[in-house]
């Protein structure tokens, strides 16, 4: 997650007018380790979501994130198809708009993420039998 | 020394926050944003080094070091108020233990990093042992920070006292 969402912010950042004369579309190469990470994260979150599926199906908080992250990835796609390997390519309104999205939604992220561990009310799906 | 934290943690309003009922979850999530600021710009920065993505110049992506160290500091003050609220719950914790020990080789590795190496890498030099110095830092402050993420999830699951390290 962490790999995810830090290339995620170093982009969104970049976007935003940090370091002015680091080129997107060499920046957007950390995408391929990006991509990869994201595949972990649906993996252990399958895993985890399998070992206890009463517990997050039933939390409203888990939507929450499960939304923000799939989302988030739209954007990254978005930012990665429109940067990658094109230099000549400007930073225009929607992009910064799309960073900003995608810095709102990563923090929604991660802070669901965390609450889940506070928030739910059932543990195992054998209660409601 | 657990009494000593535990009265920094009342005396500034830290316990009172920590145990209110969204303390604990905010100052995680802060915690957590703080790490991915880190590996976001750090990481980066040492994947470069190591050889992804020669077309960025190790100058310009320096320029987001900043980020990851605001990100760093934010990890400093959070982790600061999880182990002054639950002192004993953290100090004899053998994940938070080794969670230190990386953090201080990483520490360590930059320090070194900046002395001896840092000049040349971001003024472009390419000399073969440069390089293979700076892949080596790099690997290093790489392998570092995914083991203080390890062991930062691995906190909940050795708590003390029914894990103890052997020096406690």
């Amino acid at each position: 997650m962490a790999f995810v969402v830090g290339i995620n912010f170093a982009v969104a950042l970049r976007l935003l007018g940090v370091a002015p004369r680091l080129e997107i579309s060499a920046l957007s190469r950390f995408y391929v380790i990006h991509w990869y990470a994201a595949a972990l994260i649906f993996i252990s979150g399958a895993a985890l979501l399998l070992a206890y599926p009463a517990k997050a199906l039933t939390n409203p908080v888990f939507y929450i994130k499960l939304c923000a992250v799939v989302i988030g990835l739209m954007i990254s796609k978005r930012i990665q198809s429109t940067f990658s390997n094109k230099p000549e390519v400007s930073i225009d309104r929607t992009s910064i708009k799309l960073a900003y999205l995608s810095i709102a939604l990563w923090i929604i992220t991660l802070t669901a993420g965390r609450f889940l561990a506070y928030t739910h009310s059932t543990l195992l799906a054998s209660r409601f039998y | 020394m657990i009494d000593f934290l535990l009265n920094f943690s009342q005396a500034t309003g830290i316990y009172a926050f920590m145990n209110s009922p969204w303390g604990w979850p905010i100052t995680e999530s802060i915690h957590f944003f703080g790490l991915c600021l880190l590996i976001g710009t750090v990481g980066l920065f040492d994947l470069r080094m190591m050889g992804f993505a020669k077309e960025i110049t190790l100058s310009e992506l320096h320029r987001l070091i900043p980020i990851g160290v605001a990100g760093y500091l934010l990890n400093v003050i959070t982790g600061t108020m999880f182990l002054s609220t639950a002192p004993d719950q953290y100090l004899y914790n053998p994940a938070v233990q080794s969670k230190l020990f990386f953090m201080l080789i990483a520490g360590i590795n930059m320090m070194f990093f900046y002395a001896t190496t840092a000049g040349d890498v971001k003024s472009g030099a390419s000399a073969s042992p440069l390089i293979l110095r700076a892949k080596i830092i790099a690997g290093i402050s790489l392998a570092c920070w995914c083991a203080v993420i390890v062991c930062g999830r691995l906190i909940t699951y050795y708590r003390p006292p029914y894990h103890w390290c052997f020096w406690c």
